[in-house]
């Protein structure tokens, strides 16, 4: 008997500098909408996505957090069960990467060293997330806006890759790559839960064990 | 209504048919009440079908919601509501998964009335008391969803307050469904209080602030239904009620990270506010930990801007206050420790003006006046923290304090130079100025317990006196002891009134402990107050508390004895203006001159001896008429109005120690005594200070006892201990033992033997032999006590060659039995 509507349930949380343009990326993802003069977020925004990855239904919790110093304490509270984080900045603002190795910080502190991280810029920005331990990623959000650069993709990468993420620009205002973005941490997100299980046969929290792993061929990873 | 289920509803289990039926064909029916009914019904007969009802419900219910028929959502809560209720405790539990999973779905939509409708059927859930375990159950989600609810911005601002709303119920809910919980105790892991704490405190302080932007009267009946505010805040307090004693932490932490993070230090109201209410709502054992964890977090930032320790302090000493009805016990000294440390580091920050002690270059980020309020903001939670402990207590604290200020004449070799001094005399007086604050208002029956001699010792040491600003502290501070009548405001200002019944003062009859500390002590006070008399640097203000104490003292703590001291003490400060060895200024000489006549007026007038009261009378008119700069309602005014010339003092115009002792040696006061001029006595540091010239005027005592301790400071001469001092007194001992055994022998023969007449008379002559001793005693009790050091008792040139000090008494044989 299965009253599950998801074969998998897995925490997103999107982390970094405040306007950088975290919820205009959830919105555009979960809504299909980009909200022309979004206001800061106030503590914690939650949405909810459930998606099919190879007839899979995979649902997004996505925690979207304030970037605001002063809603730190709260945010933080809320990587700690997170299974994966997206760390953004903006590529239009050097500051925004800048404060990326403090967010870093950040998460080896209160995040569960289980984590995926991405790093990733909307718009003309990047998101990066990044996977942790095992693989990041990370996001450069507002990449429509790319005339405006101060942060080459180069330098991203280069980061990202130091760090062991993922690294993804997207733009929410154009749709690009915010599919891809989540798509990809999803596919990602049950491969390692594939192997956890496959690890520790003894507890199998997730369902859905035993289909063939194919998540390979349905999306590809930059 | 079976139409629904179509032709295989036959087919259906029961529990599903019976399911299928409370739905109405048009959900704006609402509930099938009958069939709810039935339902209900076999629920209760058939419990172990129960986890059935519940998922096949929570089936329909995802469905529903997936496929936007919102009508039949909110009926399949209300059936689950209503079988959550009618169900019994035992089988709950098969039924709790899903139900929660069905909060939770709803709790995931966006739709703000599904959330709503999610967190009330929870809420009601939660206000069951089950009394099985749940294993299996989490509510890492609904922490979450219900503090991101919390924080809701959704743009219509009556739906927003109410997800928030929802959202602090939810949390509510929560935390009574887990706190007595054991297999849920992990709600007050940091991950939990971390989430929860913060969403109530932004609430709290949100509203507050949308409320005191628009206080309009037209909101007015709105606010009659409760605002977040509110609900946040009794939601708190039974969050804290709840807290054991391993809690607390967890709890408070995050309220002191989101006062630090939403900068609520400065202003302080909401921190305030915070801390009241945890203090009030917490259960009272634990509010130490509390104290505690606002030290440390007051340590914490001791590097922070000075209004954000300011802000912690404050809110420290609102805290305090609270806790200290309840146990603060472990944490008192702890706490002032904490406090005083804060002091110094402030003192230093301001005189460096930068945190590490470096002068930095260019930026000089510390403003002092900011520091300054600090310091005040910690003299001020240290008055009043201390002012609700109780006594004994207080004197711990007021040795405590004591005992931190610094004294130059012991640390010179540490602190050298200007900065040293200069942060010296700033501790000092920010420690004197705590020490005002605790003493006020402190009523201690005993003054021996309240000014103990190593407290009075440093109090009164010259290392005090010199600054001026100090010396007035010190001033104040023994009034502050002493008044325990309140009546020092009645001496805020000096003036020789012809009748002080108008001041209406309290009095009462000085007690037997008050004899026995001015016995012991008097003489330090005098010579404190004689000397302080002498300091060239005085202003009216120390005028002023030198006669508030010279008064206090004559009210408080007088008998005949003090009486006749404190007369002689103001004679003889009367004799330093007209001498003026020192070359007092006019100024200084008139203000002395005056404070005599007013300090005389006053103790004449409460000795009500006729004659005393009319030679301090006689002397009083006539410096009216011919030299009124003598008198203080011509000297301590704004602009005084002094003679130039003060060195032909007619004697009409003094006040006379031999009409003095005259007229009271009439009235039974010790008139010897009176005749005697005052001379104050001396203490180890004066000899020592650079006030050599006091030493000088009795200069032959001084230098017979500074042989024997030449040039050491504060050294009390030991006796020299070596093996051979050690074996003659194993060696006396001996002998004396053997004497005293045949002593005894003898006098037991003697008794055995001797004929009754003759002991009796031997025994007669032994009770005169005691009679004339106890004689002797009492004699000696009745003078003056004999001094500790012989030579000071000299130096009052009194022939008391027959007081034989207590210890070398000789007791009467007959006691030895």
């Amino acid at each position: 008997m299965s009253m599950e509507d998801y074969d998998f349930l897995f925490k997103i949380v999107l982390i970094g500098n405040a306007g950088v343009g975290k919820t205009c990326l959830v919105r555009r993802f979960t809504q299909g909408l980009f909200p022309p003069g979004q206001g800061a977020t106030i503590g914690v925004d939650f949405m909810i996505k459930t998606v099919e990855i190879n007839g899979e239904k995979v649902k997004l919790q996505i925690w979207d957090t304030a970037g605001q110093e002063r809603f730190r304490s709260i945010t933080q509270s809320y990587y700690r069960s997170a299974n994966a984080l997206i760390l953004t900045y903006d590529i239009t603002c050097e500051e925004s990467f800048r404060c990326l190795p403090e967010w870093l910080r950040e998460i080896e502190q209160y995040a569960s060293n289980k984590v995926i991280t991405v790093l990733v810029a909307p718009e003309v920005s990047f998101d990066i997330t990044s996977i942790t331990c095992i693989s990041c990623r990370f996001v450069g959000n507002k990449i429509d806006l790319a005339e405006r650069r101060e942060v080459s993709q180069q330098r991203a990468e280069e980061f990202s890759e130091a760090q062991d993420m993922y690294y993804l620009e997207t733009s929410a205002k154009e749709s690009d790559n915010v599919e891809k973005l989540f798509l990809d941490l999803a596919c990602r997100l049950i491969s390692e839960a594939r192997q956890n299980t496959l690890v520790n046969n003894v507890s199998s929290p997730l369902p859905g064990e035993g289909k063939s792993i194919s998540y390979l061929t349905c999306c590809n990873f930059n | 209504v079976y139409s629904v289920c179509g032709c295989c509803g036959a087919l259906r289990p029961r529990y599903k048919r019976l399911v299928d039926n409370i739905f109405p064909e048009d959900p704006e029916d609402g509930l099938v009440k009958t069939n709810m009914e039935k339902l209900t019904f076999y629920a209760l007969s058939a419990p172990e079908k129960l986890d059935r009802i519940g998922a096949y419900l929570s089936e329909r219910l995802i469905r529903d919601v997936g496929r936007h028929r919102y009508g039949y959502v909110c009926i399949a809560m209300e059936a689950l509501d209503q079988l959550l209720m009618a169900c019994h405790c035992q089988s709950i539990n098969l039924f709790v998964e899903s139900f929660l999973k069905m909060v939770a779905k709803l709790l995931e939509s966006e739709k703000p009335n599904l959330q709503i409708l999610g967190t009330n059927s929870f809420v009601k859930f939660a206000n069951i008391e089950e009394d099985t375990p749940s294993y299996h159950r989490s509510y890492d989600f609904f922490v979450s969803r219900f503090s991101e609810m919390c924080h809701s911005s959704h743009d219509d601002l009556e739906i927003k307050t109410k997800i928030r709303m929802s959202g602090i119920k939810g949390l509510q809910g929560v935390v009574r469904k887990t706190v007595n919980d054991e297999l849920q105790a992990n709600i007050w892991d940091p991950q939990h209080m971390d989430k929860i704490v913060p969403s109530l405190l932004f609430n709290l302080q949100h509203v507050e602030e949308a409320e005191s932007r628009s206080p309009s009267p037209l909101q007015a009946p709105e606010k009659e239904k409760e605002s977040p505010a509110e609900l946040a805040e009794r939601c708190l307090r039974e969050l804290l009620g709840r807290a054991a004693f391993g809690n607390i932490k967890n709890a408070i932490k995050p309220v002191l990270i989101h006062l630090d993070n939403h900068s609520l230090w400065e202003p302080k109201v909401f921190a305030i506010r915070c801390f009241k209410i945890i203090m009030y709502s917490i259960q009272p054992q634990h509010s130490h930990l509390v104290i505690q964890q606002l030290l440390g977090h007051l340590d914490a930032n001791s590097r922070s801007a000075a209004t954000v320790r300011a802000g912690i302090v404050e809110v420290l000493s609102e805290a305090a206050v609270i806790a200290a009805t309840g146990s603060v016990g472990p944490t008192v000294l702890e706490m002032f420790n904490t406090l005083l440390r804060q002091l110094r580091l402030s003192i230093d920050y301001a005189l460096t003006g930068s945190y590490d002690g470096a002068v930095s270059l260019g930026t000089k980020i510390i403003k002092e006046h900011e520091e300054r309020m600090f310091q005040e903001a910690v003299i001020k939670t240290v008055g009043s923290f201390a002012s609700t402990l109780p006594t004994y207590q207080r004197s711990e604290v007021i040795l405590f304090i004591m005992s931190k200020v610094p004294r130059p004449s012991l640390h010179q070799a540490v602190d050298t130079g200007r900065t040293g001094e200069n942060r010296n005399r700033l501790t000092q007086i920010m420690l004197l100025k705590s020490l005002l604050q605790v003493s006020t208002g402190f009523q201690c029956n005993n003054m021996m317990s309240a000014l103990p001699s190593n407290f009075l010792d440093r109090l009164l040491s010259t290392a005090l006196m010199e600054d001026a600003e100090i010396r007035l502290f010190v001033l104040e501070i023994l009034i502050s002891f002493i008044d325990r009548h309140g009546n020092r405001h009645k001496f805020s200002t000096i003036s020789t009134l012809s009748d002080i019944s108008v001041l209406k003062l309290k009095v009462d009859k000085c007690s037997r402990q008050d004899t026995v500390f001015m016995k012991k002590h008097s003489q330090q006070l005098y010579r404190h107050i004689y000397l302080s008399c002498k300091e060239e640097t005085n202003v009216q203000k120390h005028y002023e508390a030198l006669y508030g104490l010279l008064a206090l003292i004559s009210i408080e703590l007088a008998n005949e004895e003090v009486v006749v001291d404190l007369i002689r003490l103001v004679l003889a400060v009367q004799d330093v203006a007209q001498v003026n060895e020192e070359n007092l200024p006019v100024y200084n000489r008139c203000a002395l001159y005056a404070l005599g006549a007013a300090y005389l007026n006053l103790i004449s007038q409460l000795t009500t001896v006729p004659a005393f009261c009319q030679h301090i009378h006689e002397v009083i008119e006539t410096r009216k008429k011919e030299a009124p700069y003598m008198l203080p309602e011509d000297v301590f005014v704004e602009r005084p109005r002094l003679s130039q010339n003060l060195d032909g003092v007619v004697i009409e115009l003094l006040f006379r120690q031999s009409k003095i002792s005259e007229v009271l040696g009439g009235s039974g006061y010790n008139s010897d005594r009176l005749c005697l001029p005052y001379i104050p006595q001396l203490t180890d540091e004066d000899r020592l200070s650079k006030r050599r010239s006091i030493g000088e005027t009795i200069s032959l005592q001084v230098e017979v006892e500074s042989r024997n301790s030449p040039e050491k400071e504060e050294r009390v001469p030991a006796e020299e201990i070596t093996y051979e001092t050690l074996k003659k007194a194993i060696v006396d001992s001996v002998a004396v033992e053997e004497q005293e055994r045949e002593r005894r022998r003898q006098v037991v023969e003697k008794f055995q033997k001797a004929p009754f007449e003759e002991i009796a008379a031997h025994c007669g002559a032994r009770a005169s032999l005691l009679q004339s001793k106890l004689n002797q005693i009492f004699e000696i009790t009745i003078r003056p006590p004999p001094s500790p050091s012989g030579t000071i008792t000299a130096a009052y040139g009194q022939p008391q060659n027959h007081s034989i000090p207590v210890y070398e008494m000789k007791f009467p044989d007959l006691c030895v039995y």
